[in-house]
């Protein structure tokens, strides 16, 4: 990193504006579900296409705004920060059943007004009943998704898809009245299905330059009662921007920020989906940078605090999901996700300037969002590897890691050009996208791999709750071999995979039908060539994702039994069945072995991994022979967010001596915590078993490591060759999580789910968990990383 | 005849992938059985005995008492007993009911290996190694066992790793030059200068020790040295102590490179596995900055240049 990067200071200015938004409570909020649904009401004769536009025209034109008056960057999707948004296009029936529950529930709580609830039931609720995303689901699937729900989780059912990442660079370069203009330039030319798209998509452009001269107009007034002449200087600059980019592309880099923001701001008033990606930034937005600085409109330090004002803007969308979901998904993970440095389109290092900017946005707010990312590969520079785990070491997880010598491969494996893959970005946590031009559908479902083999282990009935899930294909005891016992798991994964593709189809279906989004379409490549809406297949790559859960679990279950079961026979199989059924009560001993006499996934042991790889190959290969609604394939991906716990709770002891509704291992590629005894190096090993294909859409691993392992150079030199072998080892994802104090707490009082935490004693690497208790508390009294 | 690779077997103690803190990049640290020292704040006190024990670990055991109903170790393990010597006859006998425990809260503090099995094991993570790094030999101190240890190190070397190796250098001067000419890293520990006092704390005198430094720093080898004192409070944490050691080994050769390590308290909870009492009754705290900056002073001032810090 040069010397000037290196001395850059934190703004103040933010941190005035953070403190502001750190302070406002959070509220749902119903002023636009009224807008929208006015719009509906006054227009009853349109298709859902113009209903969608003209719905966010209104809301463009008539929602509250407001800014600060240190704001560089402006504009949200609701006058208050972090507002839940009731969305109605999408859902209202979950709202009205929880909405009075939404302040205490607990995770993800918000305050609610009593005379919003009062108005959603009077004039929202009633309109949308059967006519919402949800209802329409419901009512034209949802007994066939309730019936596979505790194996398949199907998503998207009251929400709009996200997931997505929009080309920011068209809309840099075209504005709202480029994009308008190109549209109109069709519509004078088309005829048929498509003009009511090239309508839709104008009206919503209007919509959104008169939503930036408003913001122009309120900033000015704001002015006349502001003394400070650097403030009143600035706020100058920001109501210019906004005026300009109504009108024109943007031209400084300034203005580029404000413009990517409105669109994302934009975006969430459309959708209220769950991520929108900006994906690329430090590359679309460098040639504005660079020209600024040439010609000397601002310096490093400016450009960072005009990122960091972007970074709040990041904070203050959150997104109101349903109770259950929100355990899916806890922490209002909305997915504004930065993929920083990674390999131009023609395979060269795309590291810059800005970069090492992005990250350091990231070094001084440790906000939750963005989602940063940083794309490695075999010529990433050594400063980048760095100065990337600096930023890991400070504790907040970021960034995270993705590995291009592992994604691009996948990615051109589905037909992507080789183009279109090297400059892939990431979107919501880990999923994979092309940016620009892909409705990866990349949170179809999750499919929970675990809970199939609870149901080929005990005739297709439930542990939990003994009822039949599934078609009866025998038990443990009646299989005569671990080969028949794998035929029976396979035909038990056909069987719900062929429910879930039908489910999958159906919700695509309503999506089409209740949720077309011309402004999304309008930076999505092929939509508006083909005038085509997104949800529709407009774009130039379609696909759909399905998770599979957990693939830890499921190795250490099936190596259990074919070791201690079939080979060494130590336990007979009506013994197991015993003692999964009875959740292992009287079956200590077996249960001891189950964990402690067969090997585990993450222990670099071939047999093991490969048990594991295998069937995640066998899912993929399954899958492939489907198509998507709109003509896409589907992939696979191996990651959970927070879903290892609720899937859990739907599963029953399992044989690798996991007790009943206990969570799955985390993460999606990583071993069950506690049980990756060989160290990180072993666990790489392990991960790197897995093909790449099987994480097209997205892996997840994590780890966890002492702070003090980066309080050195030394330590730092070790982690950057460490992360050079995970590129070597051709694995698609990492993150870090540095323990704090609490950790270290939580380990000393629940040593079973923390064996594998080691620390370094003397010459040698101890178990944390197995030191004596003063020297514990030494431990945890040098890991001072409590405060952050 | 059977290749020695397949003949020769050691007794390893331990082996640690993902080792960072001695010698350079992500290395594999193997842990040799057997040590003729017997410092008395030894951090891996497990490996002074070359003897093999049985080690009952209490925290894991499910009180299911199947080891007792199998053989008499496990029944003595099972008393409560944490560690118990076995004779080379009875170890085949032990092993029963090592693998009959579901909980795996029995078992032998070292493994015999064949050098396969061991670079086996090593090569595993030979793509980590490609950044820098390698393989340490530790102990224990790691030629006690020297035939294991010179026929692994040749191995190793072939394999075209990078070697390291913890020495306390208590062995023959033929040993030491057949090793040091397969190593690229040696650690050489000289605790405590005085003769008596050495004697008395080790075990052992330090004049072979003095002798085997001195060579090794005369050029007689390619590989890089490092000397290195463990800072022990009471016991080699003594101004005197570092000044002799100090100017004794820059008078050999004004450049040596000389590392103090600081005190690490850990080691204390391993004592309680091998039945001993640790040397500490009131385990100290590790040295502050300041306390370390005091006897890091004392070696530059006695003649060392080459302080690794």
């Amino acid at each position: 990193m040069n010397r000037t990067l290196a001395g850059l200071k934190k703004p103040e200015r933010v941190e005035t504006l953070k403190k502001k938004m750190l302070d406002e409570k959070r509220y749902v909020s119903i002023e636009q579900a009224r807008i929208i649904t006015d719009t509906y009401k006054r227009h009853p004769d349109r298709s859902a296409i113009v209903k969608r536009a003209l719905s966010l025209k209104n809301a463009l034109l008539h929602l509250s705004i407001d800014t600060h008056n240190e704001e560089l960057i402006v504009g949200n999707r609701s006058r208050g920060v972090r507002q839940g948004i009731v969305f109605p296009e999408s859902g209202t029936s979950w709202i009205d059943r929880e909405f009075e529950s939404l302040p205490t529930r607990p995770q993800d709580k918000f305050q609610v007004r009593q005379e919003d609830i009062e108005m959603f039931r009077q004039d929202i609720r009633p309109y949308w009943k059967s006519r919402s995303l949800e209802d329409v689901i419901r009512e034209r699937y949802g007994s066939e998704i309730d019936e596979i729900a505790l194996v398949v989780k199907i998503n998207q059912k009251d929400h709009a898809q996200g997931h997505i990442c929009p080309n920011t660079e068209k809309w840099l370069k075209l504005g709202p009245e480029g994009i308008k203009q190109e549209a109109s330039a069709r519509l004078a030319v088309c005829e048929g299905e498509s003009r009511e798209f090239y309508e839709s998509v104008i009206l919503v452009m209007e919509g959104a330059q008169e939503f930036m001269l408003r913001y122009h107009r309120l900033i000015l007034e704001k002015l006349e009662s502001e003394s400070d002449p650097a403030i009143r200087q600035d706020m100058r600059a920001t109501a210019d921007n906004c005026r300009n980019l109504s009108q024109r592309p943007a031209e400084s880099f300034h203005e580029a920020v404000q413009s990517l923001w409105f669109l994302f701001a934009i975006l969430h008033l459309e959708s209220n989906a769950s991520s929108f990606s900006p994906g690329r930034m430090d590359q679309y937005l460098y040639p504005y940078f660079k020209k600024d600085l040439e010609r000397g409109t601002i310096d490093e330090q400016r450009a960072l605090e005009i990122i960091e004002c972007l970074w709040l803007k990041f904070n203050q969308i959150v997104y109101l999901r349903n109770s259950h979901s929100a355990k899916f998904f806890a922490g209002f993970p909305i997915g504004f996700n930065i993929a920083v440095g990674g390999q131009t389109p023609d395979g060269k290092d795309a590291t810059n300037e800005l970069s090492f900017i992005l990250l350091k946005a990231q070094e001084h707010l440790l906000l939750p969002q963005p989602n940063l990312s940083v794309r490695l590969h075999t010529n990433t520079p050594e400063e980048l590897l760095k100065e990337s785990i600096r930023v890991v070491s400070l504790g907040s997880g970021m960034p995270q890691f993705f590995n291009d010598e592992s994604v691009i491969p996948a990615m051109t494996r589905l037909g992507i050009s080789q183009e279109d893959a090297n400059n892939y970005a990431i979107v919501g946590c880990v999923e994979l996208t092309t940016p620009g031009n892909n409705l990866g559908w990349s949170d179809a479902a999750m499919f929970n791999l675990n809970k199939v083999l609870e149901l080929t282990l005990n005739n297709g009935k439930c542990l939990i709750t003994g009822k039949a899930l599934a078609p009866d294909l025998g038990n443990i005891e009646t299989y005569e071999s671990f080969e028949q016992l794998e035929a029976a798991f396979a035909k038990q994964i056909h069987y719900f995979i062929g429910k879930m593709i039908a489910a999958c189809e159906a919700v695509e279906k309503a999506h089409i039908d209740t949720l077309p989004s011309p402004f999304l379409s309008s930076v999505i490549d092929n939509c508006v060539e083909l005038g085509k809406d997104v949800t529709a297949g407009g774009a130039k790559y379609n696909f759909s994702g399905i998770q599979m859960i957990q693939i830890a679990n499921l190795a250490d279950s099936l190596a259990a039994i074919k070791k201690l079961v079939f080979d060494e026979k130590r336990i007979t199989s009506g013994e197991l069945l015993r003692a999964l059924r009875a959740n292992f009560a009287g079956h200590e001993v077996t249960r001891a072995m189950l964990l402690n006499r067969a090997p585990k996934y993450g222990n670099d042991i071939v047999w093991v991994d490969e048990l594991g790889a295998k069937w995640a190959r066998t899912f993929n290969e399954c899958l492939s022979h489907y198509r998507n609604y709109r003509g896409g394939l589907y992939h696979t991906g191996m990651y959970t967010v927070s879903a290892h716990i609720p899937m859990g709770e739907n599963v029953g002891a399992s044989p690798d001596g996991r007790y009943s509704r206990e969570p799955l291992a985390d993460g999606g590629m990583s071993p069950v915590y506690g049980r990756d005894l060989n160290g990180p190096t072993a666990v790489l090993n392990s991960v790197s078993r897995l093909d790449n294909h099987l994480t097209s859409n997205g892996g997840l691993l994590n780890m966890k490591f002492l702070p003090e392992f980066f309080k050195t150079e030394s330590g730092i030199n070790k982690f950057s060759q460490f992360l050079r072998t995970f590129v070597d080892l051709e694995i698609p994802h990492i993150q870090f999580n540095v323990l704090k104090k609490e950790d270290l707490i939580a380990a000393k009082a629940s040593p079973e789910d923390y064996r594998g935490l080691t620390v370094r004693v003397a010459g040698y690497t101890a178990y944390f968990t197995e030191l004596a208790d003063e020297l514990q508390n030494e431990i945890i009294a040098r890991t001072s990383y409590g405060e952050i | 005849m059977e290749h020695a690779a397949e003949m020769t077997s050691g007794k390893i103690f331990d082996i640690r992938r993902f080792s960072t803190h001695d010698g350079h990049g992500i290395r594999t640290n193997i842990f040799l059985k057997g040590c003729p020292l017997a410092c008395r704040w030894c951090q891996n006190p497990e490996g002074i005995a070359f003897q093999t024990h049985l080690v009952y670990f209490r925290n894991k055991c499910i009180r299911c008492g199947l080891c007792a109903r199998n053989s008499l170790y496990g029944a003595s393990a099972f008393e409560n007993r944490t560690r118990i010597k076995l004779g080379r006859d009875q170890i085949e006998d032990c092993e029963a009911c090592i693998d009959v425990c579901p909980a795996g809260a029995l078992s032998l503090d070292c493994q015999v290996m064949t050098i396969n099995e061991v670079v086996t094991e090593v090569m595993k993570d030979r793509r980590f190694f490609k950044y820098n790094g390698g393989v340490t030999l530790s102990g224990g101190e790691p030629l006690f066992q020297h035939e294991f240890a010179l026929q692994l190190l040749m191995d190793l070397k072939q394999a075209g790793l990078h070697t390291a190796i913890e020495s306390s250098l208590q062995t023959s001067p033929a040993i030491l030059e057949q090793a040091a000419g397969m190593l690229d890293l040696i650690y050489a520990d000289f605790k405590i200068f005085d003769t008596e006092l050495h004697k008395r704390h080790t075990g052992v005198s330090n004049a072979r020790i003095k002798e085997n430094l001195k060579w090794l720093l005369t050029g007689n080898t390619q590989a890089e040295v490092i000397v290195r004192t463990p800072l022990i409070p009471e016991y080699t944490a003594f101004d005197d102590n570092i000044r002799s050691i100090s100017s004794f080994i820059s008078a050999i050769r004004p450049d040596v490179k000389y590392e103090l390590l600081n005190y690490n308290p850990l080691a204390q909870a391993k004592y309680y596995h091998v039945e001993q009492k640790f040397c500490f009754d009131r385990n100290p705290r590790m040295y502050s900055d300041e306390e370390m900056t005091h006897f890091h002073t004392i070696a530059l001032d006695a003649g060392i240049t080459n302080l690794i810090k």
